[in-house]
Parts: C-alpha cells; sequence; structure tokens
C-alpha cells in the first residue's frame, strides 16, 4: 500500500509527460480559481450595500489586487496551457513536447510562484495596489511592505516558468508536426497557441524587465519609477506595453477552443478558417502598438491620443471576422447543443457584447469619462470571464471524455451553463450601468445612488458562483462513476479523438500521415476513420490512474530535477523578498541571506543533475518542420529564447533612453564612468568571443588541446571582465555615485548589472564546459553542447557592445 | 578560405570599430556621434550574429526570431518617445 | 439636462456610440440565435456532406466575400465612431482663454484652479493664494480643500499630485485627469447650473483610495444688491475664503 502511495507520489511529482503534465495544470488552475473566486465574492459582499464593514478598506485592497492577480497569471493562462500540453501533441501527432523536463519545470515554478503569492497573505500584507502596480504608490516610500516583494518574485518566477513553456511549444509546434501536416491544415486550437506563444515570448521580458526593475527601486533604493522626472510614466508604458497582448494572451486560447468545438457540434466545417487564423495573426501584431489606450489620460498630447484611438479601433476588426464566422459556421448545420457547444456559444455571445464595449474605450474622448470606473470593469469581465473562462470551461467539457475516458452528466451540464450564463449577466451587466463608480473603492456611500445595482450585482455573483459548483461536482462524480465515453464521442475530426480514451503514455503507436487529398492515415493506433476500433475497442477506464498503461517507458520519463530546481528557485526568490527593512534610512531591504545561500546551492545542484542526467526523447525523423527544417531542436530553442531576451534587454535599454530624456540634466561623457575601463571590457569581451568560436572550432577539428586553451581563455576572460566591472562597481559605491548621480547611477547599475548576471552565467556554464573538455568530450563529433554555448555567449557579447557606447560615450 | 582566419579577421574588424568609437567623439558633433556610434554598435552586432553565431549560414528562417524581437522592442522605444516629446514635466511644486 | 459642457459633448457621443452598438448587437445577436434555432438537430436534419469526419481534413469553407463585407461594415461604422471621437477630443484638450472675473475691486480672478492630489484628499490652490501645509489627513477640513467655482464660466484645472499616481474625476461633468507626480495634466469645463458636485479619486492609490471623496461647488456670480437671503454666490465667497 505504501508502495503504491510512493510510486503515485514519485509519478506526480517527477512526471515529464505532456499529458500528466496537462492534468496537473489543469487542476491546480481550477483550485486558483476557486480561490480567487471567493475573494471576489467576498468584495461582492462588501460591496453590496454602501458603507458596509464585511471587510475594511486595507483587506479590501488586498483582495481586489490578489483577484487580479490570480485570475491573469495563475487561472486564464494555466488552464489554457494545460489543455495545450495535453492535446496539442495529440493533434499534431507529436509523441510530447520538444523538451518534456523543461516542461515540467515550467509546471513546478507555477505551482511555487502560486505559493509564494499566497504566502503574501501570511507575511503582514499581500500586495494591495491592484494588479497594474502602479507608481509611485509601489515605491517602498509608499508601500513599505513585504507583500509588494513577494509579489515581485511571485511573478518573476511565474514568467520564467511561461518562457519556457514558449519556447518548448514553438519548437515542438514547428519541428515535430506529423507528416503531411503543414501550418495551414492545423486547426484553430493549435494556431490559437501558436499565436499565443508567439504574444507570450515577445511580451512577457517586457513584464520581467518592469518588475525586476520594481524590485530594485524597493529593495536597493533605486529611481526607475519613484523619480519624479517621468517615474509614473516609464512603469505605465513598459507595464501596458506588455499588459495588452497579455489580455489577448489569456484570450486566444479560448478563441481556438471554441474554434475547434462550435464545428464539431455543428457538424460543419469552421467558416473561411484561413481568414480566422489570418485575423488571429492581424490581432495579435496589432495588439503591440495598442497599448496607449490604457494612458489615454496621462497628458501625452492630442496626436498620441488620437494615434492610439485608431489602432484600437483597428484591433478591433480581426475580430469582427472571427466572431462572424464562427456564426456563420452554424448555417445549414446540424446543431447538437451539448454542454461544450453551450458553452462556447455563450462565449461568443458574451465576448460580442465584452468586444463592443471595447470600442466605447477605445474612443479617447469617451475615455476622459470612462477611465477608472466600472465600465472598464464590465468590459474586461465580459472578455475575460464571458468570453475566455466560458470557452475554457467548454473545452473542460469537450475533452474530459478524451482525459478521463468517462462521460460526464449532460443534463447537470446544461444546468450549470444555464445558471452560468443568467448569473454571469446578473453580475457584470450593471457594472455597465455604474460607469460613474469608481474602481477598486472598498465601499461607497448611499447618496450616490449605487446601492441598488451594486446589491443585484452581488446576487448574480453568487448565482454565477454557486452553480461553478455544479461543474465540479458533475466532474468529480462522473470521474469516479460516469459511463465509459470511447474514443470519439463527438465524432470529431482532429486526431486526439482518434486515441483510445484516456491515451496511452505513449500516444499513438505510429504517427499519423496525411496526404496530399487530405485524407489522414492512423496506421495501426486503434480508434479509425469511422469510429470504430480494432482489437482493444473502447477501453474501460479504472478511476485509479487517468491514462492507465503506464510502462517501463513512462518511468523512463521521469525526472526529479525539474521540481527540485523549482523549488530552489523558490527558495532563492523568497529569500530576496521576505528580508525586513534594514533600517529606515536609506530605504531598502535587507535581504534574508540563509534562504538566497540555500536556494543557490540547491540550484546548483539540480543544474548539474539535469545537465548530467540521461533522459532520452522520441525524436521521429519524418515531420513536418517548415520553416525550420534543417535547425535542430535545441539550437531552435536556443534562437527562440535569445529572441525573448532581446525584448528584455531592449526593454531595460528603453527605460534608461526613457529616463534619460526625461531627466534634466545628465552627466558629459567620461565624467562618471570612466571609458577606459568600458574600452578595457569591451576588449576583454570582444576577445572572450574569440576564444569561444575558437573552442568550437578546435572542438569540431577534434582537437582537445586547442580545445581546453580556448575554453581556459574564454573563463578567464569572462572573469577579467567582472572583475574589471566588480573593481568599477566599488569605486562608484564609495564614491557615493547614487548621492550625487542618482539616476544615471540607477540605470548604469541595473543595466550592466543584469548584463553582468549574464555573464556569470556564461561562466558558470563555461566552467562545466571545461570541467568536461578536459575529460575528453566535445571532440568526438558531440561539439554541438559548444556551439550552443557559443549562441548564448555570444549574444551576451552582443548586447555588451551597444551598452559600452550607450553608456560610456555618450 | 580557412574559417579560423576569417574569425580572426571578423576579431579584427570589431577590434578597430571600438578604437573608432572611443577616439571619435573628438572629431565630430554630439548628435551626429550618438548616431553613427549606434550604427557602428549595430554593425559590430550584425558581424558576431552573422559569422560567430553563425546565422549567416544557417536557414533565414532562423534570424527571424531576433528580427522580430529588434522590431517590437524598437516599438516600444519609439511610441514611447513620440509620448515624451509632448510631455513637459514640472519637477518641484507649483 | 446640462449639467455641464463637457457632460452633454459626452452624452452626445455616448448616445451615438449605443445607438450603433445596438443596431450591431440586434444584427448580429439576431442571425445568431436565428441560426441556433433554425439549424439546430431534430430528428428530421441529416449529416451535412461536409461534416467533420476522422480520417479527413475539413473540406475547406468559405468566402472572402464575407471577410470583405464584415470588414468594410465595419470601417465604416467605426470610422464614424473615430469621427466623432476626434472631435470631441480636439475640444477637450483645446484649452480656453482665462476670464476676468472681477472680485469687488480688490482683484480678479481668471478661472483656473491648481488641484493636488494627496493621500487621500484632495487641494485646491487658487492663483495667486499659497495653502497652509497640512501632512497627510485623511480627510481635509480646511479651506485649501474647498473649490468653488463660478457658473457659466470656462474652468481650466491644473492637476498634479504630491504623491502617487491619482485621478481626478468630477462626477457630474464627465470629465476626469491623472494626476500623478512631476507632471500637470490641464482640463477645463463650463458648468451649467448652480449646485454641489461630486468629486471622487479613479486610481488605486492607497488605504484611502475610497475616502477620497469631496464636492465641488458651483456658484453663480452676485447679483448687484445683496441681502441676507441672498444664495452664496461667487465674489462673495472668493472675497471671504480665498482673498481673507
Amino acid at each position: 500500500m505504501a508502495e503504491r502511495l510512493v510510486a503515485t507520489a514519485k509519478r506526480w511529482l517527477y512526471t515529464t509527460n505532456h499529458k500528466d503534465i496537462g492534468i496537473l495544470y489543469i487542476i491546480t488552475s481550477l483550485f486558483f480559481f476557486v480561490a480567487a473566486g471567493l475573494l471576489a465574492l467576498t468584495m461582492r459582499s462588501q460591496l453590496s450595500v454602501p458603507n458596509n464593514t464585511v471587510l475594511n478598506d486595507e483587506i479590501f485592497n488586498q483582495f481586489v489586487t490578489v483577484h487580479g492577480l490570480l485570475m491573469i497569471f495563475w487561472v486564464l493562462s494555466p488552464f489554457a496551457f494545460g489543455f495545450a500540453n495535453y492535446i496539442i501533441p495529440l493533434q499534431i501527432g507529436a509523441r510530447d513536447l520538444a523538451f518534456p523536463r523543461l516542461n515540467a519545470m515550467s509546471y513546478w515554478f507555477y505551482l511555487f510562484s502560486g505559493v509564494m503569492i499566497i504566502l503574501s497573505f501570511f507575511f503582514g500584507a499581500a500586495p494591495d495596489l491592484g494588479w497594474t502596480f502602479y507608481s509611485p504608490q509601489t515605491s517602498f516610500e509608499f508601500a513599505p511592505t513585504i507583500g509588494l516583494n513577494l509579489g515581485a518574485g511571485a511573478l518573476i518566477l511565474i514568467v520564467v516558468s511561461i518562457t519556457m513553456s514558449s519556447v518548448n511549444f514553438l519548437v515542438t509546434m514547428f519541428k515535430m508536426r506529423a507528416p503531411g501536416l503543414k501550418l495551414s491544415r492545423m486547426s484553430l486550437f493549435p494556431w490559437s497557441i501558436l499565436i499565443t506563444i508567439f504574444m507570450m515570448l515577445y511580451a512577457f521580458p517586457s513584464f520581467l524587465a518592469a518588475v525586476l526593475l520594481l524590485y530594485v527601486d524597493r529593495a536597493f533604493g533605486t529611481f526607475y519609477f519613484s523619480s519624479i522626472q517621468g517615474g509614473s510614466l516609464l512603469w505605465d508604458n513598459v507595464f501596458w506595453f506588455f499588459g495588452h497582448p497579455e489580455v489577448y494572451i489569456v484570450l486566444f486560447p479560448a478563441l481556438g477552443i471554441i474554434g475547434d468545438v462550435i464545428p464539431t457540434f455543428a457538424r460543419r466545417p469552421l467558416y473561411g478558417s484561413k481568414y480566422v487564423i489570418g485575423a488571429l495573426v492581424a490581432a495579435a501584431v496589432i495588439s503591440f502598438i495598442v497599448w496607449g489606450h490604457h494612458m489615454f489620460l496621462t497628458g501625452y498630447g492630442v496626436i498620441t491620443d488620437k494615434l492610439y484611438t485608431v489602432t484600437t479601433v483597428a484591433v478591433s476588426l480581426p475580430f469582427d471576422v472571427i466572431v462572424i464566422s464562427l456564426i456563420e459556421t452554424l448555417a445549414m448545420a446540424k446543431l447538437r447543443l451539448k454542454a461544450a457547444a453551450l458553452f462556447t456559444l455563450g462565449a461568443v455571445a458574451l465576448f460580442i457584447i465584452g468586444g463592443i464595449t471595447g470600442v466605447y474605450l477605445a474612443s479617447v474622448a469617451l475615455d476622459y469619462a470612462l477611465r477608472g470606473t466600472y465600465f472598464v470593469v464590465a468590459h474586461f469581465h465580459y472578455i475575460m470571464v464571458g468570453g475566455s473562462i466560458m470557452g475554457l470551461i467548454g473545452g473542460l467539457y469537450y475533452w474530459f471524455p478524451k482525459i478521463t475516458g468517462r462521460m460526464y452528466n449532460e443534463s447537470m451540464a446544461r444546468i450549470h451553463f444555464v445558471f452560468s450564463f443568467i448569473g454571469f449577466n446578473i453580475l457584470y451587466f450593471p457594472m455597465f450601468l455604474l460607469l460613474d463608480m469608481p474602481r477598486r473603492i472598498a465601499t461607497y456611500t448611499p447618496d450616490t445612488g449605487w446601492g441598488l445595482l451594486n446589491f443585484s450585482a452581488t446576487v448574480g455573483g453568487f448565482i454565477f458562483g454557486g452553480a461553478q459548483l455544479l461543474l465540479f461536482y458533475n466532474l468529480y462524480r462522473s470521474l469516479r462513476s460516469g459511463p465509459p465515453s470511447g474514443p470519439n464521442p463527438w465524432n470529431g475530426w482532429t486526431l486526439e479523438w482518434a486515441l483510445p480514451s484516456p491515451p496511452p503514455a505513449h500516444d499513438f503507436d505510429t504517427i499519423p500521415t496525411f496526404s496530399d487529398d487530405g485524407t489522414i492515415h492512423f496506421g495501426s493506433s486503434i480508434g479509425l476513420p469511422n469510429g470504430s476500433s480494432h482489437g482493444d475497442g473502447i477501453t474501460k477506464p479504472d478511476s485509479s490512474s487517468i491514462g492507465h498503461g503506464y510502462s517501463a517507458l513512462h518511468a523512463e520519463g521521469l525526472s526529479p530535477w525539474p521540481i527540485l530546481m523549482a523549488f530552489a528557485a523558490f527558495i532563492f526568490f523568497l529569500g530576496l523578498t521576505i528580508g525586513k527593512p534594514a533600517n529606515p534610512q536609506p530605504v531598502s531591504y535587507q535581504p534574508f541571506w540563509p534562504l538566497i545561500a540555500d536556494g543557490v546551492i540547491l540550484g546548483l545542484i539540480s543544474l548539474l543533475g539535469y545537465s548530467r542526467e540521461r533522459f532520452t526523447v522520441h525524436e521521429d525523423s519524418h515531420v513536418e518542420s517548415w520553416p525550420f527544417r534543417q535547425v535542430p531542436n535545441m539550437k531552435l530553442g536556443i534562437w527562440t529564447f535569445l529572441g525573448a531576451e532581446v525584448i528584455f534587454f531592449g526593454v531595460l535599454i528603453g527605460a534608461y533612453f526613457f529616463v534619460r530624456t526625461a531627466a534634466p540634466t545628465w552627466p558629459t561623457p567620461g565624467t562618471v564612468f570612466e571609458i577606459r575601463n568600458g574600452f578595457a571590457m569591451t576588449l576583454v569581451l570582444l576577445t572572450s568571443s574569440l576564444t569561444a568560436i575558437m573552442a568550437l572550432a578546435s572542438g569540431r577539428a577534434g582537437n582537445r588541446n586547442g580545445l581546453i586553451v580556448s575554453l581556459a581563455g574564454t573563463l578567464a576572460l569572462g572573469v577579467a571582465f567582472l572583475y574589471i566591472k566588480a573593481g568599477e562597481w566599488f569605486t562608484l559605491g564609495s564614491g557615493g555615485v547614487f548621492n550625487s548621480y542618482p539616476l544615471p547611477a540607477t540605470s548604469y547599475f541595473i543595466t550592466t548589472g543584469t548584463h553582468g548576471v549574464h555573464v556569470f552565467a556564461g561562466m558558470c556554464m563555461a566552467v562545466y564546459l571545461l570541467a568536461n573538455a578536459i575529460k575528453g568530450k566535445y571532440v568526438n563529433g558531440d561539439h554541438v553542447t559548444l556551439e550552443h554555448f557559443g549562441l548564448y555567449w555570444h549574444f551576451v557579447d552582443i548586447v555588451w557592445v551597444f551598452l559600452f557606447p550607450l553608456f560610456y560615450l555618450i | 578560405m580557412n574559417t579560423n582566419y576569417l574569425y580572426l579577421i571578423i576579431f579584427a574588424i570589431l577590434i578597430g570599430e571600438t578604437d573608432i568609437e572611443v577616439n571619435l567623439s573628438s572629431i565630430i558633433s554630439s548628435t551626429t556621434y550618438v548616431t553613427v556610434l549606434l550604427g557602428i554598435a549595430a554593425t559590430k552586432a550584425i558581424l558576431i550574429a552573422m559569422y560567430y553565431q553563425h546565422l549567416k549560414y544557417e536557414p533565414r528562417s532562423l534570424s527571424v526570431w531576433i528580427i522580430l524581437g529588434i522590431v517590437i522592442a524598437s516599438l516600444l522605444m519609439s511610441l514611447s518617445f513620440v509620448q515624451l516629446s509632448y510631455h513637459s514635466f514640472h519637477y518641484g511644486s507649483s | 439636462m446640462a449639467i455641464a459642457n463637457m457632460q452633454v459633448q459626452f452624452d452626445d457621443l455616448f448616445w451615438l456610440f449605443t445607438y450603433l452598438a445596438a443596431l450591431v448587437a440586434v444584427v448580429v445577436f439576431g442571425l445568431m440565435v436565428y441560426f441556433i434555432i433554425k439549424y439546430r438537430e431534430n430528428p428530421n436534419s441529416h449529416e451535412p456532406d461536409d461534416a467533420p469526419i476522422l480520417g479527413r481534413l475539413p473540406i475547406p469553407r468559405g468566402h472572402a466575400r464575407s471577410v470583405i463585407i464584415t470588414v468594410s461594415l465595419s470601417t465604416i461604422i467605426l470610422g464614424v465612431l473615430v469621427i466623432g471621437s476626434f472631435g470631441s477630443i480636439d475640444s477637450i484638450l483645446s484649452t480656453p482663454p482665462p476670464c476676468n472675473i472681477p472680485i469687488y475691486n480688490y482683484t480678479t480672478y481668471n478661472c483656473s484652479v491648481l488641484v493636488t492630489g494627496h493621500r487621500f484628499y484632495w487641494e485646491f490652490t487658487y492663483p495667486g493664494y499659497t495653502n497652509n501645509s497640512v501632512t497627510g489627513q485623511p480627510a481635509c477640513h480646511e479651506a485649501k480643500c474647498l473649490f468653488v467655482i463660478p457658473v457659466g464660466y470656462d474652468i481650466r484645472l491644473n492637476v498634479t499630485s504630491a504623491d502617487v499616481f491619482h485621478n481626478f474625476g468630477v462626477i457630474a461633468f464627465k470629465v476626469k485627469a491623472d494626476a500623478y507626480p512631476g507632471h500637470i495634466n490641464n482640463i477645463w469645463f463650463n458648468a451649467g447650473a448652480p449646485g454641489n458636485y461630486t468629486i471622487q479619486c479613479y486610481e488605486l492609490c492607497g488605504v484611502g483610495h475610497a475616502t477620497m471623496v469631496t464636492t465641488l461647488e458651483a456658484m453663480p456670480l452676485c447679483p448687484a444688491t445683496i441681502t441676507l437671503t441672498t444664495r452664496p454666490c461667487f465674489e462673495q465667497w472668493y472675497n471671504s475664503t480665498i482673498v481673507h
């Protein structure tokens, strides 16, 4: 018995299987959904009548902030990516994601980051300034609470998780598709995920930079966002530059689910599917140039006002195409109104209302009255709850049979829909009428007249929240005793329906192939085109294990390093964020070194374990991989990651430009930062790039001595760089540069410091490589690791190539 | 030509450009200087990317990630600067 | 009812948006509901020819025509809304010239006020006069927190903050401005009728965010002769409160 328990624990803690990880994401996100939902219901109780005393102002502010953070980061995207993890490899005919252990690591980073945000409640106070963290109220001066630090730490962890996932999914979807499955032949769900991860890759590094700068401002007293020379505006720009693509990131997967579900239940193909895909791409692209509509009232001038009105209004056009196409799909259809269809159709209807009201907010003139009111709250809840959550719940009903092998109770699901839909509208529609009421206020007075609408909204909230109980009860009961569902209960065409429910651990026996005429061949996999199956027939699921059939093949995929690595990062960031203030002057935080040290040690051990572990990934050779046909997965992964790094450093450098332009004066070159030092560092780093490329050349040529010398040289030069920088920092710091030149010091230390961390990481890698080279590796055709190191190292060099003139010469 | 030789030539160009960067400030005006500096930095970056990171010999699609990243980062910078140019900052209380 | 010029302008534009929104909603929802009802599965319906089945890619369906019509109609509607919005924003952002209200024979008032957001109250400074400083009170009962303007004149507000990011909004006038340190935002309005109008803070600024409520009082100009039964009027208030 105990043995079974240990085996189950090991399986779930060490799994790298995409289906297991998908289930973990879905269950965890539902947990956070309930938590954030309870926060919301408490707030609604507080707001149901004027001058209420359920929550005081402090607690209310924390609740509203954590509700937003949890829903956006810990519920919407993870819920969607739970499905993506489970279903996408099946839909594209891959056996797993490109980097299974990285995938597991993404999940554990996500889980621990969620723990951190919940922990913040117990460390004095949770973050309490809105999920938007406006400056300067989030500076240490105005918010000297540990809660915001923990919030920042949790956000950094989840951004790391998301970036790892982005790289993983991008490589997988480009490089591991079944033969004949051109990108244009994918259904809408994989397309929506593909577009979402593009947006994630390029938007989240901006957020990471912003949160990092905020943390540094708070912990070390720098002045990025607290300065009155544009600090508020800098945060506003950098945050919303991420923030707007983010709200599309949480929407698109649901649109993808809707685009898969409606055609299945309408028994007709999606109308204009290539236009829908084109519209999604267009919306994703435009989403990066509309962020100014969150800043309409900051006073940036009439031309910028009009520009953002036009771009924001333009972004509604692709959504019109998508909505019309979804509706036209229903023409001449044979529509079965099962739960998934009800929820996705309901989602479309609510999305339409949300989208129309978005156009109101796109008008800068109307925004002068609607800014910061419940009209905005209603708008985005119609999209995020009405569009996204309802669509995701539709996905849950849609794929529940596939994942568990059991059918849920259809009548209960329909009742769930009816109460959800009605409750939703009673909850949120009154908020449009509350367009005078400010957001995020803990209470209001009776003379405002807002009492009745608020009370109605609260009633709706309880109906909507209560209805979700039906969901959980239905799924729980069906999991235990629902009837077997069979492989294809909905008669869908996408590949997951060709597998048994639930699929075996290895997914397809033979990868399906797509011929030119559009037929799909399944080889010897069970579940043939007409829904019947050979041999096994409908597998009888047992409730003891979802995805039964775990064999030695699966045990091979277990690895402890992802969870250990995530835990190490968790402890590290906990140490960085829970330290008490050293003393009131200067305002700063004292990091809690014991935890930081533990985190670093555990992290290094995990990294070592991870790299030395023998982990085999089955790679099929005949796959669709346009346009990266000759690029190996790992190399593609690294280049993808570097793309994200470009944004990250781009935002850091952009912040420097911003701060410098807004500042009235700036020291002339050479007065604060010695050009000599910068010149020396540049020469050192450029030479190290040369030695790095020589190392690769030696490895290729089988020249062991040359390799060792080159690697040692790279290491020495990198260390020299860090040594010169340390000396420079020491001189500047002890010379009081922060007092004499606060803003130049701030931008200099943070930007070159972040770069320095990257150099340090490169040095750690170089040590590892050198140790291996001495043992004789990399000279027998296995030099590809050197190439990968080189890609990273040369990128670090390129960043410095820009930092040197920007910080020393101008 | 021998690849190692090529690497050394690129290296020499990079060092030479750095030398020019440092010594140029005395010769040209400050606004041109910034543009020229950024231009030189860009050529260095391109050389490193094309030859050390081997992008010249890789499928064109691989460069896409970086180019997209640069375009998007520059969107942030340029549009934020349009805002700043319309701003007037007032320091201290009025 | 004209409470203020900005409010009238907002209402007009808002109703333009709403009429068009209702039109679009009726058409789109109507189509959707019609399709759902008409094409719902019933015992007589047969499986369409291009129904998705396992083993075959879906048969492409749809015309570019649909996209073109959707985008064209949307662009026209959106174009109308954008043009309306541009007209309004030009008005909102064009600061009117100062006025010249003589306050008895002492001084004149030029119809501008400096609004400063604090945690957690609003401070109003009339030109030429300074307020005594008071540190961080949740509710302000001093003279500096009184905000009175004359009815029927273009009032210009310079809005900023002494500490964090607030947002100043006069609810009934439908006018707002971000208030953040280091920057002054300019808004203006013209009050149509005397009365008390509520002001609230519209950006979460901390614990006292909900309590940053105060009142704008719009007073008419004083009549030629003032008696005991005359209602409060502007010059009298200005003279007694601001000048002294």
